[in-house]
């Protein structure tokens, strides 16, 4: 495209950011299981992309664009951060309507010129090129969970495909999703308690949904339902689940996504646990 | 009690339970020696239906509680949003459930449905129930002077013509012929509404008694959950019924398992068995402008009031050597042949007036305050 060629080799070395998609969906997929806040934070590395949406400092996502699933990653410093309107930065990428056309896609390149200057993106579709120039605020400082391997003491990866349908039927009425997970029976259990009564969903060690079990002590933990219900976004996409809690009762789930090109992205939701239960 | 079902007959149980879902917003459960029964009755206690699992329809029934020696057969009801969830996906459902346990529990008010799932997945549910007495309607189907029983599709596709917005149709029957056509209350959305009419031979009935000529006027919506049943199942569906106002009585059954819906079905306030040459004795219409010779009303226009509130309704009268089969079906007529008079159906709005016409629908079970209302046999429903 003219117009874009001229524009890439005048300002190219004004940007610290230059990141290019094929297809804007292997970017605008992901974003959408952690869009459950209008606001998110962007830092880039390296490494790739890392987007932050937090919750009333309890619930944490992060989704992750590795340097990999990048036509083009030009970065200039070891660490670019900026806050834009999640809302509409979706927006932008679904401009050309979204439609999942084969061989029709939406390319995309996120220009930033630092500080101060909005995110830039440029998309095309079938000929049609738009720009997007979006209002970049202060990156707030994404809450450190402080979640570590060396503390967790339970973990389970599970098959999506039977959390999906836990979650979805899931009593809505109850306040908290109480996470069990044992050595012993039940081994890995979701407990809710809701207007009707109480439901528990087991999921017994030797499942062949269970792909890994590693569970040393029991442990039963409460969250808030409201906090968790994004993660059914991101369990929609996803096709395995890993569910870690730590020795505070702090929950860690990762979800494994494959975008349209058959490549890997993670998407990770930490929470933490409600207050009013003592873990063990 | 403690009861186990398998695969299949988890599907069968959670049909049943859709269909009791139409019909009201409690499930009763009652455990008792000749099987599980699960009844609803629906707020205005003119529908009601029962589903009476035997013994045999379980892989393993016992009226113990699991925990207990002796005999605790307890009666309870619980909220039909509680339990229908636990039954939905009735499509996957037998494949997705290798067993389904349902037990009462004594120590605790509740009843716990647990789901052994493929995949080593087990789903337990405990749902809070009330203790009541059993619901049971009073009929006695032996007493009907009709009896139809027709093959598990017949009605199925019958109704099947009906938009999901019909409340009401009507059924027909004479030793000759039963029709089936749409009931509709005055309303100022005739324009939009679509007249069917369907008429079936007698012989296409498995089982055919018509001693009394009869018009009856009842809720399809509540009937088409026992309709699905019947068709999923296979089995025939057997009508008992009488004159207008009567109750109707649908009910299907087979090895393990019987099915019965009870519906109200609207009076008349004249006399049915007229003779069909004769007009109906002029009950004083409220409205202005309605002639006893009336046509059906059709997109040109009614003679009816659309204002007016309280309205008679006024029996199907038609000549009995003319089957009017095809005077019905007809509806966009503007008039009539000579021969047959039809008169309109004209609704009375029930509750709102307090004139010399208290016709109102028909109700199953009475309020103790409502007695005198009750036109037939009642449920004897417990006052809690």
């Amino acid at each position: 495209m003219p117009l874009s060629t001229q524009s890439q080799d005048d300002n190219d070395e004004q940007y610290i950011l230059v990141a290019s998609l094929d297809n804007a969906r292997n970017l605008s997929n992901i974003l959408k299981a952690i869009a459950f806040k209008d606001h998110a934070i962007f830092t880039a590395t390296p490494n790739g992309l890392k987007v932050t949406v937090e919750d009333s400092k309890c619930l944490q996502a992060n989704a992750f664009i590795q340097v990999e699933i990048f036509q083009e990653f030009t970065i200039k410093e070891d660490l670019v951060g900026f806050q834009v309107n999640l809302t509409v930065l979706l927006d932008c990428l679904n401009i050309f309507g979204g439609s999942t056309a084969p061989g029709l896609s939406t390319a995309l390149r996120m220009c930033y010129r630092g500080y101060g200057y909005p995110l830039t993106l440029f998309l095309e579709e079938g000929g049609v090129v738009t720009v997007c120039k979006i209002n970049t605020q202060e990156p707030e400082e994404p809450i450190d969970f402080d979640f570590c391997s060396s503390n967790v003491i339970n973990k389970v990866i599970l098959q999506s495909e039977s959390l999906k349908e836990a979650f979805s039927e899931l009593d809505m009425t109850s306040e908290v999703l109480q996470i069990t997970m044992s050595p012993s029976q039940p081994y890995f259990r979701l407990s809710t308690f809701g207007n009707s009564g109480n439901a528990h969903y087991d999921y017994s060690k030797d499942s062949d949904m269970m792909e890994l079990f590693k569970c040393t002590t029991t442990q039963t933990n409460r969250y808030k339902m409201l906090l968790l219900k994004p993660t059914t976004k991101a369990l929609a996409l996803s096709c395995k689940v890993s569910v870690r809690t730590d020795s505070r009762g702090f929950l860690s789930l990762q979800y494994m996504v494959r975008n349209d090109d058959g490549q890997i992205c993670f998407v990770e939701y930490y929470c933490c646990p409600d207050e009013e239960v003592e873990e063990e | 009690m403690n009861c186990t079902l398998e695969g299949l007959s988890v599907k069968a149980f959670g049909r049943a339970i859709h269909a009791l879902a139409r019909i009201g917003d409690d499930l009763w459960l009652d455990p008792t020696d000749k099987g599980l029964a699960l009844r609803s009755v629906n707020s205005a206690h003119s529908a009601y239906a029962c589903f009476l699992f035997s013994p045999l329809f379980f892989q393993h029934f016992s009226l113990n509680a699991p925990s207990q020696q002796c005999s605790g057969s307890i009666k309870c009801k619980l909220l039909m949003k509680s339990v229908l969830p636990l039954f939905r996906c009735l499509t996957s459902i037998d494949r997705s459930v290798e067993r389904c346990q349902i037990s009462i529990s004594d120590s605790s008010d509740r009843v716990i449905f647990q789901f052994l799932c493929r995949h080593g997945i087990t789903k337990t549910h405990s749902v809070r129930f009330q203790e009541c007495e059993a619901l049971q309607a009073v009929f006695s189907s032996q007493q009907c002077p009709n009896v139809l029983k027709s093959p598990a599709r017949l009605l199925g596709d019958m109704v099947m013509h009906f938009p999901l917005s019909q409340e009401e149709i009507t059924l027909s029957t004479t030793p000759l012929r039963v029709s089936l056509r749409n009931y509709n209350e005055g309303g100022n959305d005739r324009l939009k509404m679509v007249y069917t009419n369907m008429a079936l031979h007698p012989d296409e009935f498995d089982f055919f008694q018509v001693r009394d000529d009869s018009d009856i006027t009842f809720c399809l919506k509540e009937l088409r959950g026992l309709l699905s049943f019947a068709e999923s199942h296979c089995l025939p569906v057997t009508l008992h019924f009488g004159a207008a106002g009567k109750p109707v009585c649908f009910s299907v059954e087979d090895v393990v398992l019987e099915a019965t819906v009870i519906l109200a079905t609207l009076i008349n306030s004249d006399n049915r068995n007229s003779q069909p040459t004769e007009t109906p004795a002029p009950t004083t219409p409220r409205c202005d402008g309605v002639d006893d010779t009336v046509t059906i009303p059709s997109s040109q226009g009614s003679p009816m009031n659309q204002g007016c509130e309280a309205m008679q309704l006024l029996p199907h009268i038609y000549n009995a050597n003319d089957p009017c089969v095809s005077d019905e079906a007809d509806a966009s007529a503007a008039t009539t042949p000579a021969s047959s008079v039809i008169c309109s159906l004209l609704f009375r709005a029930s509750e709102q007036n307090d004139d010399c016409f208290p016709t109102k629908l028909p109700v199953l079970a009475s309020y103790s305050d409502d007695d005198e209302d009750m036109e037939e046999n009642g449920v004897e429903f417990p006052s809690l």
